[in-house]
């Protein structure tokens, strides 16, 4: 029988022969080299995440014997399978797109070294998710590190891509550092490194070490998933990686960040106080209004992807927060409906984010600039690309019948879900996160907007958008695998929530689709009595009459809120289909004897309107900065007023720079004290020779006070 | 807010019962001189040529009457004066369209073109959706944009600068449409002539199919165009006298 | 006079002076201009009123007036201008009032004004014909278009992440008068606000040239149809100067009444518009229909709803009986008694107030600068009141009130207008009971050469006929100074600094007449 570890084990294999191939072959090959390897490895580890996911039982294997460490084991539970499949289901698209992407880079830069990263990340990256012990875990999660690293920098000559690139390892040294201290406490305790051991010892960590252990694991993997304040490096690294490593990065990585804080916070150290979790529900909801806040004023199309990013890992994490608190209370129901939103939310962002990345590069390839100022006009000269962001951008706006707009449901049923919870205050805490998630969707729908009306329609502000080539046929495709799969995913959730589910049965050992997909019209699953019930007023109940458990998704309330709510996306999609047939058959009926005519638009007299007389996107988001501003603290770096003589009034010149408020309030003061007290112990470093033995001099007599003091 | 609502209700309804009925209160309308029966060949004051004779009658040619009331202080008198308000008449070009049809009676929607005016046909204008006039209650509106209207209406001269935006504008409403030009300004140039900073009139750049004269048209005549341009009234002539016709005027 | 004094014992031997009743005039050199200028401004507290510019290539004649602080202080300077001579010193660097005077004049007659920062085509658009100008010989009835629709060039006014210009006009999107408008502005923010007037030049003062007194009245009471009174009232003036009629007093008395129902109506209009710009609807329509209500006053006591055809050199064209005056006074108290009202009612919406308080700010100084006249500049504490420094017609035995703001916002320049309104309102009362008997209008003058200035106060402001009559006493130049022209400068520095949405509003405010300021 094939299990995961099988396949994962032939994906190790086809990682090793997709380098040795990519080294093998001509220079120009080296792309659908890439492309076919990255395919195929990619298509692998959805199988085997697909097994993984269904199988019931545990599979563990051991590796390797390390005598002082203790034993090397990997294992594919249905939660790491999870992880596993969305990998491979972005890789998929992202190799396609790879194909043509890459032909730009190969004049310049060595692709071969690239297909050996690019393998390796994928390696290094399921090499964490399928660790089942720390020290696997840890060389995994360090090795994914550095090779994102040189991803990132992979653009050598460009001297933002070493300055993104440097931050980002330092942060990600910082998390792994404390991330270390989480683990290792665990396993000290535990007594050792394997996972299956901890869990069992996790119920008895005292409530310090408890919080210890959480506070260095959220921090720790926190900075892996960009929460706010560890975000700086993700809107610095992403957007100067090339677009498929951007994408794996927003779309893979990221999940790596939650990957551990659910790993440590749910399955291996069940929560019991409900302190952490409304820290990480509090941390999640800031991390998603700064994320998107930020997203709006950018006009730069990969950064503010990169802000949406942290957007919805904050809207994630706060999920996540919240199982947590429901767990620590007890309330096994809401805690896996809250586990279900963010795992349904973490494949939906991966899907639509890869998908907008892939869209951003092909955009980047056809005009030369990713600015929205300078984009405008596409949709007339790259339309299937602007079909397929569209439907992007439909996603994560949350509009259905996307998939983005089901997991946002779920993630506000979820914050209303609790009036189960006995604590006032931290009914009042959900209710303030739940208004700034609210916030955060209304914020989503104006960026997105701005995206694609500003990028798409309207006139073309530059040469090089009003001459920019139809995306080729291999981005095509990928975006559009992509597209479709959000559109099945939004449009048939309650196929998707029983498979989710059995993630969050391997987390918390309970199920959530029993509590919203109902199984309609399966009798055998109806209590007896209710079908009886049926029977004795002569009705049958239909045996599998609507396919997919009813279409409907149910969400009953508590015994104190006998409420129902229910959904149905799918249903929503047919009538909408069929509206639309309708309008499409009325409109060619009415106006099949009316004559078009085109002409330029209106301009109120002063003929043809060109690109400088036009909204843009820095425009159009500027109310947004203005009502912000306390946040944003725009500082004015220039203001010149200029008399040009042909010109009627004074020409004004005017610049600005926003610095994020988690850099001007946390980061830049952390670094200006790290640097002051560098610059205090540089006066130690006199030069003189005297001077340095005294400091020897002092050292030995310390340590010879200490280890008298210790007799 | 309610202070407001009690307001508009204290001031009651002024709207005009025209076109159901003549309105006849008093300053609706400047008047304008009528034919009358002249003795012998007086010495016309008309400074724009307006005033003519033929038939020992003298004959009036709206197109270019100013209003400058100078022909009435004449003694003896030239001509009669006329206290009336329905002015508007069909333009005459070859090849102009007319009224518009019934689906525009009781919705018709104007674009409203200053083509170089002085600012008292655009003020008699604007008088239109005041509650006197309330051109609303008829069914017709100013639209802002072209793409909506059904009517361009114009007036002034029409000036250099003005006269590719009028050319736009024209263009840039889908058809059916129709050009309704007010004022002297617009049917022949008014005081301002033919020269060459004013093209003397819209008739040079698009073809008019009502034209209500007058220095302005009182709101009532412009009413009255607006009804005439929808067939809910019937157009008078440009010219006063019982002749039909009149020699080109030069 | 104190000045013509001291402009003998300052510029001896640069300068001469001469004087001429009420009127100053200084010959000086085109090298002493710009510190004559200069002295005359900073010195006296002089204000710069119009900039003639006559004749031809290459006999120009230049003819700069200042108006003082104090009644009925005026000079003229005249530099001499060598033949063919086009260069001349700018003063618009130390006198920002004249700086569209010198760019119209520039672009209508080919000078040269050196030091001027910003000359090119102002009048004349581009793509237009040139010989439309002042300078053409033969301004013959011929009309030939531009050569094509001129593209509007995006001069980047303003450089900032974001900026992008906002056009609009010249049709705007109601019934609203023709002009363009280019906002350079950061998302809704305005910044930058650029004016492209003359798109309504209709070439008025060259038509008028050649013209007999009778025809060129036509020209100067059409060219502007809301305030048709005032303007045919500062023409009759300058001619009357001219040849030295004086009308009889019944004349100057209904002068003043038909002049101030004038003040009245325009007041009211530009109240309505107002209301109309927040969006008041039923403030509107109450204003709206006392507006209507003044054009029919005016008609039926004038004989035309904007007073066409009223005036003539010399006094009036017909006479109005006395009970026709007495309704009118009775009349005018009553929409007075109802502007008060709605004054009343708009000062307690304080939704209302909201949109007009500190917006579209003037400053007192930048009023002074740029030589704003009108309500708009009483608004922002200029006191500059052209019935108070040249009384005419009765203002001398009536003096008007001249109601004062200082805020220099738009809620202030409403006030303005209401109090105004309130004021000519009384101002009619008491002078339609007090009408002499008499004629109304004198014999035609003989033909007579010479040059005057017609000073009025316009509903909007300031308005300044320059007449030269020549030897067969037809028209030789007509200059017009309308109050728009001056305020239109004005408008453009209130208006930055705020967004889209109070644009409208403080257009509204200001209440230009584009047909005043482009003739």
């Amino acid at each position: 029988m094939i299990t995961g570890l099988v396949l994962l084990a032939i994906f190790f294999c086809c990682t090793a022969v997709g380098i040795v191939v990519a080294w093998l072959v001509p220079k120009h090959a080296i792309p659908s080299a890439l492309a076919y390897s990255g395919a195929i490895c990619s298509a692998v580890l959805i199988g085997a995440g697909a097994i993984g996911l269904f199988s019931d039982t545990q599979v563990t294997a051991v590796v390797w014997r390390f005598a002082p460490f203790g034993a090397i084991s990997v294992g594919t539970s249905p939660f790491q399978s999870l992880f596993i499949l969305i990998t491979g289901a972005v890789g998929l698209p992202v190799s396609i797109f790879s194909t043509n992407y890459l032909t730009h880079y190969a004049h310049r830069y060595n692709l071969r070294y690239f297909a050996l990263l690019y393998h390796s990340f994928l390696a290094a990256m399921i090499g964490v998710l399928i660790a089942h012990d720390v020290l696997s875990f840890l060389f995994s999660w360090e090795a994914m590190s550095v090779l994102a690293y040189l991803l990132v920098i992979f653009e050598n000559d460009s001297a933002p891509a070493a300055h993104a690139g440097l931050t980002m390892l330092a942060m990600s040294e910082i998390g792994l550092i404390l991330a270390i201290g989480a683990l290792l406490l665990l396993a000290n305790s535990a007594g050792s490194t394997a996972f299956a051991a901890i869990q069992v010892t996790a119920a008895g960590l005292g409530p310090g070490l408890h919080l210890a252990v959480f506070l260095l694991s959220f921090v720790g993997f926190g900075v892996k998933a960009g929460l706010v304040p560890l975000n700086s490096w993700l809107p610095l690294a992403h957007p100067v990686a090339p677009t498929n490593v951007s994408a794996l990065l927003s779309a893979v990585m990221v999940n790596l960040g939650i990957y551990g804080i659910v790993l440590v916070n749910l399955v291996l150290m069940p929560p019991t106080d409900r302190g952490p979790g409304v820290i990480v529900l509090v941390a999640g909801a800031i991390t998603a209004l700064l994320g998107i806040l930020y997203a709006t004023i950018q006009a730069d199309l990969k950064r503010l992807l990169a802000h949406s990013t942290i957007e919805n890992m904050g809207i994630i994490t706060a999920m996540i927060g919240a199982a947590m608190v429901f767990q620590a209370a007890g309330q096994s129901v809401a805690a896996d409906l809250a586990i279900l939103a963010a795992l349904y939310h973490l494949l939906n962002h991966s899907l639509y984010k890869a998908l907008l990345f892939a869209g951003a590069g092909a955009i980047q390839n056809a005009t030369g600039t990713r600015d929205l100022d300078r984009l405008g006009g596409l949709i007339h000269r790259m339309s299937w690309t602007a079909v397929l962001f569209l439907g992007g951008v439909m996603a994560i706006s949350a509009l259905p019948p996307f998939n983005g707009f089901i997991s946002e449901w779920l993630s506000l049923q979820t914050i209303l879900r609790a009036v189960v919870l006995a604590s006032k205050p931290t009914r009042l805490v959900f209710a303030l996160s739940g208004a700034v998630l609210a916030l955060t969707a209304g914020l989503a729908i104006t960026c997105f907007v701005k995206v694609f009306a500003l990028g798409f329609l309207g006139l073309p502000r530059t040469e090089r958008a009003a001459s920019a080539r139809e995306a080729p046929r291999a981005t095509r495709w990928a975006m559009g695998l992509l597209a479709a799969t959000c559109l099945i995913l939004g449009a048939l959730p309650t196929y998707v929530i029983p498979v989710l589910d059995q993630a969050v049965r391997s987390i918390s050992g309970s199920s959530a689709a029993a509590a919203l997909v109902p199984p309609f019209f399966a009798p055998d699953r109806l209590p007896p009595a209710f079908v009886a019930d049926f029977r004795a007023i002569g009705a049958e109940i239909g045996r599998h009459l609507l396919p997919g458990r009813g279409l409907v998704i149910l969400l009953r309330g508590g015994a104190s809120n006998p409420v129902v709510f229910a959904i149905s996306p799918s249903y929503g999609v047919a009538v909408f289909m069929i509206l639309l047939g309708l309008l499409a058959v009325g409109v060619r009926l009415r106006s099949g004897r009316q004559r078009v005519e085109r002409k330029i638009p209106w301009s109120g007299g002063i003929g043809r309107l060109i690109p400088g007389l036009t909204y843009n996107a820095s425009a159009f988001a500027n109310p947004v900065r203005v009502v912000f501003r306390s946040l944003l603290r725009p500082k004015l770096t220039e203001e010149a007023i200029e008399n040009i003589p042909v010109h009627f009034r004074p020409a004004l010149r005017r610049s600005w720079t926003e610095t994020h408020v988690v850099d001007r309030l946390l980061l830049q003061p952390a670094l200006a004290g790290i640097e002051l007290l560098a610059r205090t112990l540089r006066r130690m470093h006199i030069g003189a020779v005297n001077v340095y033995a005294t400091y020897v001099l002092g050292a030995l007599l310390v340590a010879f006070v200490i280890w008298a003091g210790s007799r | 807010m309610s202070r407001w609502v009690l307001e508009g209700l204290r001031t009651g309804i002024k709207s005009t019962r025209y076109p159901n009925a003549p309105e006849g209160a008093a300053g609706i309308s400047p008047g304008r001189p009528a034919s009358r029966v002249i003795a012998a060949q007086a010495q016309s004051p008309c400074p724009t040529d307006a005033l003519g004779a033929a038939n020992g009658m003298s004959i009036v040619d709206y197109r270019k009457c100013v209003h400058c009331q100078r022909c009435k202080d004449v003694e003896p008198a030239i001509v009669d004066w006329q206290q009336d308000y329905e002015w508007a008449a069909k333009g005459d070009a070859p090849g102009i369209a007319g009224e518009l049809n019934r689906q525009f009676q009781r919705s018709l929607h104007i674009r409203f073109v200053d083509a170089g005016a002085c600012g008292a046909c655009m003020s008699e204008a604007r008088q239109l959706n005041n509650p006197y006039y309330n051109m609303h209650r008829l069914g017709f509106f100013f639209t802002p944009t072209p793409r909506n209207a059904d009517v361009l209406m114009v007036t002034g001269p029409v000036t250099q600068a003005m006269w590719w935006p009028l050319l736009d504008t024209y263009a840039a409403i889908p058809p059916p449409k129709r050009v309704l030009a007010v004022g002297v300004c617009a049917i022949s140039g008014g005081v301002f002539g033919r020269n060459p900073a004013v093209a003397g009139g819209a008739a040079e750049a698009i073809p008019i199919d009502v034209a209500v004269p007058g220095c302005p048209p009182p709101p009532l005549a412009i009413l009255h165009g607006l009804l005439v341009l929808v067939r809910r009234k019937p157009p008078h002539p440009l010219t006063s006298g019982r002749q039909p016709t009149l020699e080109p005027a030069t | 006079m104190a000045l013509a004094d001291g402009c003998r014992t300052i510029w001896k031997g640069r300068a001469t002076v001469a004087e001429e009743g009420t009127v100053c005039r200084l010959r000086c050199s085109l090298v002493d201009l710009v510190q004559i200028c200069e002295w005359l401004t900073s010195n006296h507290g002089y204000s710069f009123a119009f900039l003639v510019v006559e004749g031809k290539q290459p006999d120009l004649r230049l003819i700069y007036a200042f108006l003082g602080r104090a009644g009925r202080e005026w000079i003229e300077i005249e530099p001499s201008l060598p033949t063919a001579r086009t260069h001349v010193r700018s003063i618009a660097a130390i006198i920002p009032a004249a700086d569209w005077h010198e760019r119209e004049a520039a672009d209508l007659f080919g000078i040269v004004f050196e030091g001027h920062p910003r000359l090119g085509p102002f009048v004349l658009h581009e793509g237009a014909k040139r010989d439309v100008g002042m300078t053409c010989a033969d301004f013959a009835e011929s009309f030939t278009p531009s050569s094509e629709l001129e593209r509007p060039t995006v001069e980047p006014m303003l450089e900032a992440p974001g900026a992008f210009a906002m056009p609009i006009g010249p049709v705007f999107s109601d019934v609203a008068e023709s002009v363009h408008i280019r906002i350079g502005s950061i998302g809704e923010d305005v910044s930058r606000v650029a004016l492209r007037p003359f798109y309504k030049y209709r070439a008025v003062e060259k038509r008028a040239e050649g013209q007999d007194i009778d025809t060129a009245l036509l020209l100067a009471e059409r060219f502007s149809g809301t305030a048709a009174f005032a303007h045919g009232l500062a023409f009759c003036q300058a001619i009357e100067a001219i040849t030295g009629t004086s009308p009889p007093p019944r004349a100057l008395l209904l002068r003043t009444l038909l002049a101030e129902l004038e003040r009245v109506r325009s007041h009211v209009a530009a109240i309505t518009g107002i209301c109309n710009s927040t969006a008041l609807a039923v403030a509107t329509s109450v204003a709206a229909i006392l507006e209507e209500e003044l054009l029919r006053l005016s008609c039926t006591f004038s004989g035309h709803r904007y007073f066409f055809g009223c005036l003539r050199p010399g006094g009036l064209r017909s006479d109005m009986e006395d009970t026709l005056c007495h309704d009118l006074g009775r009349a005018v108290s009553g929409i007075a008694a109802r502007l008060d009202r709605l004054e009343r009612m708009l000062r307690q919406s304080s939704s209302f107030l909201d949109r007009l308080e500190e917006m579209g700010v003037v400053s007192e100084e930048t009023a002074d600068l740029l030589g704003l006249v009108g309500p708009v500049a009483r608004a922002s504490g200029i006191r500059r009141d052209m019935r108070e420094l040249f009384p005419y017609a009765a203002y001398t035995a009536y003096r008007p009130e001249v109601p004062i703001g200082r805020e220099g916002d738009c809620y202030a320049r409403l006030r303005v207008l209401f109090r105004e309104a309130s004021a000519s309102a009384a101002l009619i009362g008491a002078v339609c009971h007090d009408l002499p008997a008499g004629p109304v209008n004198t014999t035609d003058p003989q033909p007579i050469s010479g040059s005057a200035t017609g000073i009025v106060e316009a509903p909007l402001g300031a308005a300044f006929h320059w007449v030269h009559l020549g030897i067969d006493g037809r028209v030789r130049r007509l200059r017009i100074t309308s109050p728009s022209f001056a305020n239109w400068r004005g408008f453009q520095s209130a208006a930055e600094g705020f967004a889209f949405q109070d644009f409208p509003i403080i257009l509204a405010s200001f209440a230009i007449s584009n047909a005043e300021s482009d003739r």
